[in-house]
């Protein structure tokens, strides 16, 4: 089908890749920098890419969430099935949010603007962006089916030859809280697009590139090399592991990922067989978005470097069983499958720590992550919808503690205080980081925080309340401790057992304990100069110091005392 | 004509040098001067080198009518933690907003990533119970007897200086004033951070950042001022010192005791200011200044002789060259983007079998191959020596040679042979790549301001400036560049044109239809009277010209954009200029959205003549041949081979002279590659014009 490919010396194929990727980055600025959604703006909770004319992704914008880059690889190959190249003109504007499509959730909408130059079709621009509100029961946390999670529009175009599609865009004003936002949002989408068509336009006039497939081609063959050379590095073997969820079916038995994972020369095999069916919970991951975590997970392990593309994806075979929660069926809930498939990263990291011990990090308290979401009214009758976001504890890495209140593998920044009191009638009473929240280890976890939230309202606020490790906190890795768990309390009730939905009336407070990380290696191991300085710092406690890392502090709190620690050390190797 | 007060004199303290520029008003000529930079007390060198500058222009400092004053030693001390014994006072419950930060990463895949050491130790970041709603009314009271108890500890403890960072406190400064009220009184010797004053803007992290970076620095610098103006005053200078600020304008230095914060960029903006200068001489609108040295190349772009303002910096960042890898800095500071790539750049092969230039420097030891100081790893330097480019030797106006031989066997070793290249394919490819990455790097940084680059000029400047901007232009599509003489040492020169001005903002979110424009001319007023103050400190008498500013953006956007007031604050045709700010910036702008300001700005400007700086050209009837030097082989990128070039002085050039390219013009401190196609126009005010050309159209007649 394709001509043969023009050849470019390396440093004109080199300068032509740089220029695409900056395409995608300046894309990806003008999105951010005209979007009206936090969940852009701050969250970063977007993708950006170009396409060649025949839907293969040139590249791709560096700055985006995980989950949506990788599953922009294949997108677009999915949307021209629906409407086929040759039946593209200019002017058109493609819109789509099917989980099935894209990337696992509603709220996702991808737009992908055609580009032409003359009459001929040379590539597209593409943006994928989470929306503040896509409709439905706002983001439940017990949607039982996608039905619940707002309007799905399959493969359509939102503008055919330059004309609005009148009845598409009345639709999604009429099914959406804030229309204002998700059309202002969509715009931004567009003005991204078009401002990328250009830049392409531009490209091919400028250089000697004819067409991008003739760059698609070296770009993924060269990602692809380098990508099965640092596997080809393992050891051939297979692992096993297998992880309990805290989240549970209808029968009251927790989710369980099993996995397989098999290096196998320059490839790596992974099938998640034996893993649960999917559940009526809005947790369920397509298949899409369990391969990009997957790869994402392998990535970062293994060769963090390198842009990505679909080069970095073909050494890998992702497989799981139909109709578990890995690869659910229509109509699974799927909102917040975030929640569920942060945990395919801790299980290919266990995993990989049988060979790349140093490559890998201890587990979380990031994920699942934690997004909560306020719906209300200000004493004057103005309506509001907001979010919140905070994090707790990375896992410590092989040579260094695990970072603190820091996102992963998510990346999404946190919500500012004045931000949120000026946005919506919330007041935060504090937000601090938590003493003995990270996992003890030779490097210890990332500490986490507590944030507590109060609604100032006359009116109560719908609360959408997000989270978890709240029955199993995050593990250490290679005898780390585990950190500490996470925990969601309204008012002064019993911590929810599961995230759900609260009506939260005037002056009710919500306390979020954020989980910490887990620890990587022995706290035993742990210089005792380091608990010290944790324990100057207030990140240990004197108990914990004792207990956890057998570590005693001298009775004037700025020593280490060197004879009963090592007495306690002793003993507890015994 | 001559005056009492013919000099005025520019330094500049950096890390490794401190330079001098000397320049007389009378005559538009000056002097630069290096002496090396002695950091246990900067003043010291800095009266070094005042007292070098008497062997040529003896009794100088009595006839001096300014001293301009940049330094590095803001940054240092915060790179470096260095700084004052510092603690923070936050709201209850706030302490550790300085740790937490953004909460987010700078790599998505790099799990290995680390963040800079919070500036503040924790144990010294306290609480005082008290609480502010978001529009300034107070919930909760300050608790005095709390705030002096916390003041005690911290006296107690050592602690040198404080920030004070409540929430909201943008909103409404009580509680933080009283919290100052209170240290007066009590502990005079505590240097004290106002939140409120340094950065009265909304976001926590960001101001409380902002503000520890201004108290972890005071102390410091108090006491390098009171030292400098001591060795002035005992070199006989008796008139004004300025210090200048990362904003672009200069100040007096009882306002940099206060916000030493404002100066933490003050030495890169010389080449913005100077650059920016000769726009305005030269008439053009649009300038791309591009200032390639040893170690990185920055750039910034200048509209209608306006330097942008950037109010989100970063200083101290943990990855060199990565956003969000460092500490925040609030204040007004021109937007120049700075990328790892200069002359110095290490080249290499990278992970994907890619060549890849920089951000590793080899810096001036062991420097370059051609250097032959032991360098082995080959340069941007090396690969333009070979390239033809430099002159072996006539490098620094012949101070140093180049060694040419082991510089050829070095690139073809290390990039050569791995890629299967000749040995100028592989230089060709250095000297391409690293150009590309400062064309993507501008790229980005225009696409964010909104800006278009196709009525653009370069201004390069720089020792490497001028070698690279024929390619680093016509990757963005530029058409024309300038190189000034002087171009090497030409940011020098920025400080000695840099007006007395000053920023002053505050927070004030307010729907616009809500706006009532008395009251925003009040709130306007209340800056202008606070913005004066400073101005009238460094400029007594001066005339002052204020410009206000709002951030604007749509209800519920994140990113708000700067809009020009116009006199009467008329808030529909507010309402019209920031359509049509945001429509130049996106390409859009929506009539149905509500529109609401985030943040008031005004900027005062003492109204001073300065003169303009150039070295002009000597008006000759002569011929362009008296300039030529000979002619050698050079790198044609268009050609892919050697072809002669000819090379002329730049210094002898008479002025109106045509040259075509392919063409070298050389000069002490950096040298100008002109391609085929080029035709360069030599200015008798100082500059060569270059129209790039297309070499496709080169006759060679």
């Amino acid at each position: 089908m394709n001509a043969a490919a023009k050849q470019f010396d390396p440093i004109t194929f080199q300068v032509l890749w740089s220029r695409a990727i900056s395409i995608a980055d300046e894309m990806a600025t003008t999105l951010v920098k005209t979007a009206f959604s936090t969940v852009v703006r701050d969250n970063h909770d977007y993708a950006v890419a170009v396409y060649d004319a025949e839907g293969d992704l040139v590249a791709q914008a560096n700055q985006s969430t995980p989950g949506q880059l990788f599953c922009m690889q294949r997108v677009m190959r999915d949307i021209l099935e629906e409407y086929p190249a040759d039946s593209l003109s200019p002017g058109d504007i493609l819109i789509a949010n099917d989980p099935w499509l894209g990337s696992g959730h509603t709220p996702d909408i991808f737009i992908a603007t055609p580009t032409f130059r003359g009459e001929k079709l040379v590539g597209f621009g593409v943006t994928c962006a989470h929306h503040t509100d896509i409709g439905g029961r706002m983001a439940a946390p017990d949607a039982r089916e996608v039905y619940e999670e707002g309007i799905i529009i399959p493969v359509s175009k939102l503008y055919d030859k330059g004309v609005p599609n009148d009845l598409l865009f009345r639709l999604i004003e009429r099914n959406v809280r804030v229309p204002d936002r998700i059309l202002g949002d969509l715009r931004a989408q567009m003005a991204a697009n078009h401002f990328g068509g250009e830049r392409i336009v531009q490209l091919l006039e400028e250089t000697e590139l004819e067409r991008l497939s003739d760059l698609t081609t070296p770009i993924v063959a060269q990602t692809e090399k380098s990508m099965r050379e640092a596997i080809a590095e393992l050891p051939d073997g297979a692992y096993e592991s297998r992880l309990e969820l805290e989240r549970e079916d209808a029968d009251g038995n927790r989710l369980v990922i099993e996995m397989r994972l098999e290096v196998r020369g320059d490839e790596i095999f992974i099938d998640y067989a034996g893993t649960s069916p999917q559940v009526d919970l809005p947790i369920n991951s397509v298949l899409n978005m369990t391969t990009a975590y997957t790869v994402f997970s392998i990535k970062c392990a293994l060769h963090p470097h390198i842009p990505n593309n679909k080069g970095t994806s073909l050494p890998i075979h992702v497989s799981a069983p139909e109709g578990s929660i890995l690869n659910p069926e229509f109509p699974a809930a799927c909102m917040f499958r975030s929640s569920l498939i942060f945990n395919v990263v801790q299980i290919i990291f266990d995993a990989l720590s049988n060979v790349v011990p140093e490559k890998v990090m201890a587990p979380s308290g990031t994920f699942p992550l934690w997004i909560e979401r306020f719906g209300g009214k200000f004493d004057d009758g103005t309506p509001y919808v907001c979010g919140f976001n905070g994090q707790g504890g990375q896992g410590a890495r092989y040579d260094k503690d695990g970072v603190t209140t820091t996102v992963f593998p998510a990346n999404v920044s946190s919500t500012s205080v004045e931000l949120l009191e000026v946005e919506a009638p919330l007041l935060c009473d504090r937000k601090e980081l938590i003493t003995d929240s990270g996992g003890p280890g030779r490097q210890r976890g990332g500490i986490a925080q507590e944030v507590v939230l109060r609604n100032l309202a006359k009116k109560p606020a719908v609360a959408s309340l997000s989270g978890g490790r709240f029955h199993i906190a995050a593990p250490g890795m290679d005898g780390g401790g585990t950190g500490m768990h996470g925990a969601i309390q309204v008012g002064d009730d019993d911590p929810i057992p599961q995230p759900k939905q609260v009506l939260m009336g005037q002056e009710t407070t919500i306390t979020f304990t954020y989980p910490g990380g887990g620890g990587y290696g022995s706290p035993f191991e742990r210089d005792p100069a380091k608990v010290l300085e944790d324990f100057r710092l207030g990140f240990v406690s004197q108990a914990e110091a004792r207990n956890a890392y057998g570590v005693v502090i001298g009775t004037d709190g700025r020593s280490v005392d060197h004879a009963e620690t090592a007495k306690r050390r002793a003993q507890a190797s015994e | 004509m001559t005056s009492d007060l013919p000099f005025r004199l520019g330094c500049d303290i950096g890390g490794t040098f401190t330079d001098f520029v000397l320049l007389n008003q009378d005559t538009g000529k000056f002097v630069v001067h290096k002496t090396l930079t002695t950091p246990i007390d900067p003043s010291e060198a800095v009266e070094t080198g005042l007292v070098a500058l008497q062997q040529s222009h003896n009794g100088y400092p009595g006839k001096t009518e300014n001293v301009i004053h940049g330094t590095t030693l803001v940054i240092n001390a915060v790179i470096e933690r260095k700084g004052a014994a510092t603690a923070i006072i936050a709201t209850e419950g706030f302490r550790d907003s300085l740790e937490m930060r953004r909460e987010i990463r700078y790599d998505i895949y790099d799990i290995g990533a680390v963040f800079p050491t919070p500036l503040v130790d924790r144990p010294f970041r306290r609480e005082v119970p008290e609480r502010l709603y978001s529009d300034g009314r107070v919930r909760n009271p300050l608790d005095e007897g709390a705030a002096r108890g916390v003041l005690e500890d911290l006296a107690a403890a050592g602690i040198e200086s404080v920030a004070v960072c409540l929430l909201h406190a943008y909103a409404n400064p009580t509680h933080e004033r009283a919290v100052a009220a209170l240290a007066a009184e009590a502990h005079p010797e505590l240097a004290i951070s106002l939140s409120s004053d340094v950065m009265p803007e909304i976001k926590e992290f960001e101001r409380t950042s902002t503000t520890a970076v201004n108290a972890y620095v005071k102390p410091l610098m108090a006491r390098y001022i009171k030292r400098l103006e001591e060795r002035l005053a005992a070199q006989g200078f008796e008139h004004g010192l300025f210090m200048m600020l990362s904003g672009g304008g200069i100040i007096a230095p009882e306002t940099a005791r206060q916000f030493p914060v404002r100066m933490i960029e003050s030495g890169p903006v010389g080449g913005a200011l100077a650059a920016a200068q000769l726009g305005r001489q030269a008439g053009l609108s649009d300038v791309v200044m591009f200032d390639m040295g040893g170690t990185t190349a920055k750039s910034c772009l200048i509209r209608d002789g306006v330097m942008p303002i950037s109010t989100e910096y970063e200083v101290d960042r943990v990855h060199r060259f990565k956003k969000g890898s460092g500490t925040p800095v609030g204040v007004p500071t021109v937007d120049i983007i700075e990328i790892g790539a200069g002359g110095g750049s290490i080249a290499g092969i990278d992970e994907l079998g890619l060549l890849r230039v920089g951000p590793l420097s080899a810096g001036a030891d062991p420097g370059p191959i051609c250097y032959g100081h032991g360098g082995a790893k080959p340069t941007v330097t090396d690969a333009d020596l070979v390239l033809g480019y430099l002159d072996p030797g006539y490098f620094l106006g012949g101070e140093m040679s180049l060694d040419l031989t082991p510089t050829e066997a070095g690139i073809q070793k290390e990039i050569g042979e791995p890629l299967g290249f000749s040995l100028l394919q592989a230089a060709w490819g250095i000297h391409e790549v690293v150009n590309e990455n400062m064309a993507a790097a501008i790229r980005m940084y225009v696409t964010e301001m909104g800006g278009n680059l196709a009525d653009a000029t370069v201004v390069a400047i720089g020792g490497a400036g001028p070698v690279h901007a024929d390619s680093f232009a016509r990757k963005l599509g530029v058409k024309r560049l300038i190189m000034p003489r002087g171009a090497g040492v030409y940011s020098a020169l920025g400080f000695l044109v840099a007006p007395v001005s000053y920023e002053n903002s505050r927070t004030s979110i307010v729907p616009l239809k809500d706006t009532n424009p008395d009251k925003l001319g009040d709130q306007f007023k209340a800056l202008e009277d606070s913005a004066r103050a400073v101005i009238e400190a460094a400029a007594p008498g001066a005339d002052i010209a204020y410009a206000r500013i709002a951030d604007i953006c749509y209800l519920g956007q994140g990113s708000a954009v700067r809009v020009a007031m116009p006199d009467d604050l008329d808030i529909e045709d507010i309402a019209a200029r920031f359509a049509d700010e945001y429509h130049a910036r996106f390409g859009a702008s929506y009539g149905d959205l509500d529109v609401q300001f985030v943040t008031l700005r005004v900027t005062a400007t003492a109204q001073q003549e300065t003169n303009a700086i150039a070295l002009p050209f000597a008006d000759s009837s002569e011929n362009v041949s008296v300039a030529l030097k000979g002619e050698r082989m050079a790198f044609a990128p268009d050609l892919k081979e050697m072809v002669p070039h000819k090379v002329y002085a730049m210094d002898r050039l008479p002025a109106g002279a045509r040259i075509a390219g392919p063409a070298i013009v050389e000069e002490e401190s950096s040298t100008l590659v002109i391609a085929r196609g080029g035709h360069a126009d030599v200015d008798s005010r100082g500059w060569i014009l270059v129209e790039l050309g297309d070499p496709k159209q080169e006759n060679d007649g």
